[in-house]
């Protein structure tokens, strides 16, 4: 069994990558098309992948292309050979308990995601020049995300102090009367699908604001979707990510109870008692586009994401720029206040 | 013939003593009253009431009943009727003039130097109002006397605490930009909005969370089990209301004459 999987061309037998823009398979070289049925029929054969069983690990292999040998990272499990850019699956690492079981394929092609980096970093007010003219646009690499997506049954309580203000006048007084109440709250939700980012490479704030991914476009995992991507295994156990979720869905419950209490004038919350049951996991791959630029030694990440294009990133804030922009802010309302005001006082 | 001429005559004589009083009209110092519309008596009681009043409070008093006010508004043709007839007390010029504008029916009380903090809007108002309310009747002695026992009765209050000056002058364009900018509001207010706009425009560069308590919820799943709502106790608090905020002085409206000099003071219609 092949420990490195690369789809070739039906016709020609180079390297076949996932268009993301047409959903199917695509030949650098001879142009051909390929859908997922037509390329599941061809492949019958050698496709009844047992990803289920797990293989051995492998930290190099050879290039079925060009036959160079090649060095993966730990948890890289789809790239492509440094030398002649075909894609290849690291199999091993999709197999066993590596095996993703749904998947969310590109739907942003790297021209889109490349466009959307432009556009974000012009916006960039205050970013330095020198960063902003860095031409790194086509290290954009489209990466599939290892998740952990949660299902779960809460019940919850919430417990607080509401209060009913009114006030009135008597004569030169005037009166405010505080009623208090205790306001208790009690409800079941039910949770599905809540990503928790499960490969610590990744930053777990930027990949949380990476979210909502639309659900709709989960689908089986299939490793002809890897090809032409890079992805990632999880390197963050189940457990470990159920807490992040628990700490999530805690604040869910709270805020979703919360909005339950009605006609106070303010509510507090002092107690909440939330327990989680029915707690189901899957591991998925969710699609991202990943820039990452290096400015006076300190790394800054941008980020689409590959299936709605929702962008996030960090760029070097220049001081002097944001003086500039200070400056002539004041300005303008000075003069707007001076001539302007002028004119009205 | 001879009876007609002497007719003509007999009328010359009659517009002569017609005329005579004008001609003969008492000369006061602080009292123009170019329409005679108070004898030479009261001009002369009113004069020696300015006079002891002048005296006392250190303050100057004109009054001034005219029909011609040179095509100028009556609080101008006050200020500048006061300013060119060189009133006033002191390095300040304190004192104050009514003007009874017979042309427009109207009064005006200009105060200047001392007397615009004495005599605030408030102040100026009452007196308009009683001075006012003599004029219409046709009691211009006595509303000019009125004017003068008002002044007296406040010049013996003095300031009242708490007074201040409201510059109600516009001013030409330039002037007030001048006032703007000296202003500190004209440079807190642009750093402020300025610090804001930077700093929301900085966290803004990065990236929001997009999701809320409701995303991953299934729909329809939310089960209220249970709502309690129990009254636990009240509390009343009592707070007098402060009356009359910025306390009983008030302000005087003041603006700047032909001249340069500054006047307050007010009017009104009778």
């Amino acid at each position: 069994m092949a420990s490195v999987k690369e789809y070739k061309c039906l016709n020609c037998k180079a390297g076949l990558t996932f268009d993301p823009a047409s959903q199917k398979w695509k030949c650098g070289y001879c142009f051909s098309e390929f859908t997922k049925a037509q390329l599941d029929v061809a492949l019958k054969e050698e496709e009844q992948e047992q990803l289920d069983q797990a293989m051995p690990d492998l930290d190099s292999y050879h290039c079925t292309s060009c036959g160079a040998e090649l060095i993966i990272d730990g948890t890289i499990s789809a790239t492509h050979c440094l030398y002649c850019k075909s894609p290849a699956i690291i199999k091993s690492r999709f197999t066993g308990k590596f095996k993703p079981k749904r998947v969310i394929p590109f739907k942003l092609t790297k021209s889109q995601a490349e466009d959307l980096y432009r556009k974000w970093i012009k916006k960039r007010l205050f970013a330095p020049n020198e960063f902003k003219t860095q031409e790194e646009i086509k290290r954009v690499t489209g990466v599939y995300a290892p998740f952990w997506l949660f299902d779960c049954m809460v019940d919850g309580e919430i417990d607080g102090e509401g209060t009913k203000v009114s006030s009135w006048t008597v004569g030169e007084y005037r009166y405010t009367k505080t009623k208090y109440f205790r306001v208790v709250r009690k409800g079941k939700i039910k949770y599905h699908n809540i990503p928790v980012d499960a490969s610590k490479k990744l930053d777990d704030t930027l990949m949380h604001k990476m979210e909502p991914y639309n659900y709709n476009d989960l689908t089986d995992f299939s490793l002809q979707y890897m090809s032409g991507f890079m992805a990632e295994k999880y390197d963050v156990e189940a457990d470990e990510a159920g807490k992040v979720m628990k700490e999530r869905v805690n604040d869910y419950t709270e805020e979703r109870l919360k909005d339950t209490v009605h006609g106070y004038t303010s509510y507090l919350v002092q107690g909440r008692q939330i327990s989680v049951a029915d707690e189901a996991h899957d591991y998925s791959l969710l699609p991202v586009y990943i820039l990452v630029n290096n400015y006076k030694e300190k790394e800054h990440i941008f980020m689409v994401n590959g299936q709605t294009g929702k962008v996030v990133g960090d760029a070097p804030i220049s001081f002097l720029k944001q003086l500039v922009f200070a400056g002539s802010i004041f300005a303008i309302v000075w003069l707007v206040a001076v001539f302007g005001g002028a004119l009205i006082v | 013939m001879f009876k007609r001429t002497a007719g003509l005559f007999l009328l010359c004589i009659l517009m002569i003593f017609a005329y005579l009083p004008m001609a003969l009209a008492f000369q006061s110092a602080n009292v123009d009253d170019t329409l005679n519309l108070l004898t030479d008596q009261q001009v002369k009681e009113l004069q020696s009431l300015i006079e002891t009043t002048s005296l006392e409070h250190n303050l100057d008093l004109a009054v001034v009943i005219t029909d011609q006010t040179e095509g100028k508004s009556s609080r101008d043709f006050a200020d500048d009727y006061y300013d060119s007839k060189g009133f006033g007390v002191g390095e300040d010029y304190s004192g104050l003039l009514l003007l009874i504008n017979m042309k427009d029916r109207e009064v005006w009380i200009s105060t200047t130097g001392r007397a615009i903090d004495i005599f605030t809007d408030a102040r100026i108002n009452a007196m308009v109002d009683s001075i006012t309310g003599f004029l219409s009747d046709g009691n211009y002695n006595q509303a000019c006397t009125e004017f003068v026992n008002q002044v007296r009765n406040y010049a013996v209050q003095g300031v009242p605490a708490g007074q201040h000056r409201i510059n109600t002058d516009p001013g030409t364009y330039m002037e007030r930009v001048i006032r703007q900018i000296q202003s500190p509001l004209v440079y807190i207010i642009p750093l402020v909005i300025a610090i804001i706009a930077t700093v929301l425009a900085s966290l803004s560069s990065k990236g929001k969370v997009t999701i809320n308590n409701r995303t991953y919820e299934e729909k329809d799943s939310f089960q209220l089990v249970d709502t309690q709502d129990h009254f636990i106790r009240e509390s009343v608090t009592q707070m007098k209301i402060p009356n009359n905020p910025g306390g009983s002085g008030g302000g005087s409206s003041t603006h700047t004459g032909s001249s340069g000099s500054t006047h307050g003071g007010g009017g009104g219609r009778f």
